[in-house]
């Protein structure tokens, strides 16, 4: 038993090594015989940047069906059984152009609208996704239902309005596709060439005559008659033209699509779901104190995160190569970044005290965060352009990335907090090392965090007043920066003037959750319209649901000392005082 | 009864905690009025007010729950004094100059020119808008957040004389009259902000409110204001004023900031142009717009940039010379600040915007006291246990 409690942390480390290992050759293989994968590999242009043809299929499935694969029910044949099958993004993609009456039969577009459903003559309530052949009959209808949608704000429109303008959007970026305006796929070979959509071809004469319109042109042709072998041969012909013409720009589409298949953050939420089960069971053994189990599991965790963490700085360093940008430029990459940064914050914090609190906590967030990215990414390409009045690289370096920390920092604070309150009042798990030591947590991490979101707001302040001249101009992201200042300042001086003790400051710093969840989304979702489409709407809800559960766990912290479970056991069973932080790990 | 004894309340911390808390309170507050009111009155009623009403609907959504009533709160300017003053008194009696305490002095100097600094913006910075065509020039700036009705006689070949009626005016008082014109005007309508609908959109009652000039083939309609939540939309104040001269009436007439040109009135064979703009500050400098550019992403309408080549000319200071303002790039001069603000369809007419604030370094010195300060304080603090630690 021994031996595998003193082996377990690095038997686990060594699957997730392995598992992590295996990523770049784990994804979904086409079934096709044309060599769908070297065409996802050539560089187009779409959102204003040049990004693989995988990216943008993957992109562009993925808004319209919610998925970045598509799944179909292949018919019985012969001695295959029916069965359902997964076609990769790029195939859907060149199906669409070669041969689009087999795809306006596949069922991409999802519509989760009830009463959208039942317009289309649907009564199968289960089916969220339909054809374009099943739309078709009914577009007259949606698109009046979506005019009128269209001429009222949208911060008054309701579910259906809202869902009908969605799936018109949709209708609008299949037939883009299907048309061939969007990506831009024909490449400049030669000086004074521009990226060119394939359906420029029909205006243009011209633009027939250059050599990447050939090739794709050829390539069309190719996968339309079922002619695999001119598909391949010219497909990686015009990939090795690229290759030479443009070699800026072929070398980052291949980076790019070796990030698509290895698809690091979803594999990194699952790490850290991994450790924060070894984290949990980990304190779930403490019995007052640190039992051998106990350490076994938290070092076990400790070693998953920096798996974890590795990966998730790969998956970032890798962005910031693509983008040529700080890691942090839109809403989604935020979120991956509040995650990332907590976790080296919740080391220290773990180096400090030693009570295995600071892993779960850190592969909470680190999970939580990655899911919202998830949900974001919905919306379209996650790289987009920046907006002429954010194209700066170092604003969004200093500014950007400080008040993000500074995000981390509060909900790590928040979180340490909450295991306080919780684990405090209601088991009997926190021996004294544990309570003494949390609250020094909670105030260091709080420190730390007041720091960065004041510097963070200040230097915002000062890019808006390089910008347009106004340092401070009350807008709702600006107050909303400036109440998690606020938090911090509160906490740490009703600390000092000794209103508040452990218990206060875990409320205040719980409460910092509720209010960085708000600046974070929450100032978002007030000008409903510019901002947010899809997860928003239903954003709304969940943030007012994470707020409800901060506010309960807030309530805790109001049962008298006396009444704490941890408390009492720890008074029954005196610890050596003062050892808590001391104590050397062995 | 000594010095420190009248202080030392000044000082308190819980007064500190009490500001804090009220100025979260209030910012939440002001955040959420941005999503029914403009951003200035915002700004106005709530961050540089003495006090505010605070309604409790704010904090509920209307269509759920209809709650009437409010709650008198101290506003910005109450708090932001209170806490100038907790935090002087504090560097009084409390602050005891040591090394060890190094960090909390220097970061809490910070606060203080902080606050100074938004002082100083809130009493004597001054924004507009200068608007200038390719090829065209341009010597005043507009205050985009207030109009006024501008009356041109422009007889004097040599310099128009104008009579300005200032919003607030147009707003209050039914008639208005002047000295030096002939004519008095009659309010009819006023409308902080308006939607102008063309001959098609509009329906013949609308257009039949007036029955002069352009407002015959061009109606107003009253829109709410713009809100601190919809952004940078501007409001387009418009209204119906009818011309009277001695019990006759010369016609009723729109004027809109909306509207591009002044319309001309005739009395007694004089003409005046008449025109509802922007209120308008005169400058010794003059503006010339050579060339606006503005460069999209390929094959997406996301501006990549914009930027204007302006001649600036000022012959007071000896200044004439061509500068490039762009995004994040302003021309500072004469201590104003010129910043690329936006531009009007077509891509040849830009916007700049305009700031006069002799604080505006203030928050750069502050920003840095405070980092340093809160460096060298957590770090002193921190160093403690990691020293136990590592031991």
């Amino acid at each position: 038993m021994n031996f595998v409690k003193s082996r377990l942390p690095w038997i686990v480390a060594g699957l997730c090594l392995l598992y992590v290992l295996s990523l770049p050759f784990r994804h979904i293989k086409s079934e096709a015989k044309e060599d769908v994968e070297t065409l996802g590999r050539l560089p187009v242009l779409a959102d204003g940047r040049v990004k693989p043809l995988d990216s943008f299929a993957r992109t562009t499935l993925l808004t319209i069906s919610g998925k970045q694969t598509l799944t179909v029910d292949e018919p019985a044949t012969g001695d295959v059984k029916a069965h359902a099958r997964q076609i990769p993004a790029i195939e859907w993609y060149l199906e669409m152009l070669a041969n689009p009456d087999r795809a306006d039969d596949r069922r991409v577009f999802r519509i989760d609208h009830p009463e959208l459903v039942s317009m289309l003559g649907v009564t199968d309530t289960k089916q969220i996704r339909f054809s374009l052949k099943e739309i078709s009959p009914h577009l007259d209808k949606i698109e009046e239902q979506a005019n009128r949608a269209q001429e009222i704000p949208r911060r008054e429109q309701d579910l259906f309005q809202r869902s009908v303008l969605d799936l018109f959007n949709k209708l609008m970026t299949y037939q883009e596709v299907r048309l061939g305006r969007a990506p831009f796929t024909i490449a400049p070979m030669t000086q004074g060439e521009e990226w060119q959509p394939l359906a420029a071809i029909l205006s243009n004469p011209q633009l027939q005559q250059q050599e990447s319109t050939q090739a794709i042109v050829s390539l069309l042709f190719a996968a339309k008659e079922s002619k695999p072998e001119d598909f391949n041969s010219t497909v990686s012909a015009y990939a090795k033209r690229l290759d030479d013409v443009l070699p800026k720009e072929t070398r980052l589409a291949h980076a790019e699509e070796i990030f698509n298949i290895a698809q690091p953050f979803s594999h990194t939420a699952a790490l850290y779901v991994l450790a924060f089960i070894l984290a949990c069971f980990g304190f779930l053994t403490r019995t007052g104190g640190a039992s051998d189990w106990s350490r076994a599991l938290a070092r076990s965790a400790f070693l998953v995160i920096v798996l974890a963490f590795a990966v998730h700085t790969i998956g970032i360093a890798a962005r910031v190569y693509l983008q040529g940008r700080p890691p942090v430029t839109n809403l989604y990459s935020s979120a991956i970044f509040i995650g990332w940064a907590c976790i080296p914050l919740a080391v220290a914090a773990e180096w400090f005290a030693r009570l295995g609190i600071g892993n779960a906590v850190a592969s909470l967030i680190g999970f939580a965060t990655l899911i919202v990215a998830h949900n974001l990414s919905t919306g379209g390409d996650t790289m987009q352009m920046m907006q002429a009045v954010l194209d700066s690289n170092f604003w969004l370096a200093t500014h950007v990335v400080v008040i993000t920390i500074g995000y981390s920092a509060t909900f790590l604070g928040g979180f340490i907090a909450a295991g306080y309150l919780i684990f405090g009042t209601l088991t009997k798990r926190l021996g004294q090392d544990a309570l003494t030591a949390l609250p020094k947590m909670i105030y260091g991490v709080t420190c730390f965090a007041c720091l960065t979101s004041f510097v963070g707001t200040v230097l915002g302040g000062i890019w808006a007043d390089q910008s347009w001249g106004r340092f401070w101009g009350w807008d709702p992201k600006e107050n909303g920066a400036a109440l998690i200042v606020f938090i911090h300042l509160i906490i740490l001086h009703a600390r000092f003037g000794g209103m508040i003790k452990h218990r206060g400051m875990a409320v205040l710093a719980v409460f910092g959750n509720i209010v960085t969840a708000w600046s974070w989304f929450g100032t978002n979702m007030l000008g409903v319209g510019l901002h947010s489409y899809g997860f928003m709407d239903s954003a709304v809800f969940y943030l007012l649901a994470f707020a409800a559960t901060q506010l309960a766990i807030m309530c805790l912290g109001f049962i008298p000392v006396a009444r704490w479970k941890s408390i009492r056991a720890a008074e029954t069973t005196p610890t050596t005082p003062g050892n808590a932080l001391a104590s050397p790990q062995t | 009864m000594n010095l420190k004894s009248l202080i030392e309340p000044l000082a308190s911390l819980r007064l500190t905690v009490f500001i804090l808390s009220a100025g979260m309170f209030l910012t939440l507050a002001g955040t959420l009025a941005q999503v029914e009111n403009g951003i200035w009155t915002v700004v106005d009623d709530y961050f540089r007010s003495i006090a505010v009403w605070v309604p409790f609907q704010l904090f509920f959504p209307e269509k759920l729950l209809k709650i009437p009533g409010a709650i008198p709160f101290p506003g910005g300017l109450t708090l932001g004094v209170l806490l100038f003053i907790n935090l002087t008194a504090a560097f009084i009696i409390r602050f005891t100059w040591s090394t060890k305490r190094i960090g909390v002095i220097l970061s809490h100097a910070g606060v203080i020119l902080l606050l100074v600094g938004e002082f100083v913006t809130g009493i004597a910075a001054d924004e507009g808008n200068m608007t200038i065509e390719e090829g065209k020039s341009a010597n005043f700036i507009e205050d985009i957040r207030e109009s006024e009705l501008a009356i041109v006689d422009p007889s004097d070949p040599t310099s128009d004389r104008v009579v300005v009626v200032p919003q607030g005016m147009l707003a209050s008082t039914p008639s208005i009259s002047d000295p030096r014109l002939p004519f008095t005007i009659e309010v009819l309508e006023w409308m902080p902000n308006s939607g102008l609908l063309g001959p098609m959109q509009a329906t013949k009652a609308q257009l039949d409110r007036a029955d002069s000039g352009v407002g015959k083939q061009i109606a107003a309609v009253r829109i709410p204001e713009a809100t601190g939540v919809d952004g940078a939309t501007v409001d387009v104040p418009s209204a119906y004023i009818k011309v009277m001269n001695e019990g006759k009436s010369l016609g009723t007439y729109l004027v809109s900031v909306g509207l591009v040109s002044s319309q001309p009135i005739s009395v007694g064979g004089k003409s005046y142009d008449v025109s509802l703009r922007f209120r308008r500050t005169y400058k010794p400098y003059t503006l010339s717009l050579i060339d606006f550019r503005h460069d999209r992403f390929v094959g997406t309408n996301t501006p990549r940039n914009f930027s204007s080549l302006v001649r600036l000319q000022d012959p007071a200071r000896n200044v004439d010379r061509e500068v490039l303002i762009y995004m994040n790039n302003p021309l500072r001069h004469a201590g104003e600040t010129f910043y690329q603000s936006s531009f009007k369809p077509g891509d040849t007419t830009t916007i700049l915007q305009v700031v006069r604030n002799p604080g505006w370094l203030l928050p750069y010195f502050s920003c840095g006291l405070v980092t340093i300060g809160l460096l060298i304080h957590f770090g002193v603090r921190l160093a403690a246990p990691i020293k136990r630690n590592v031991k």
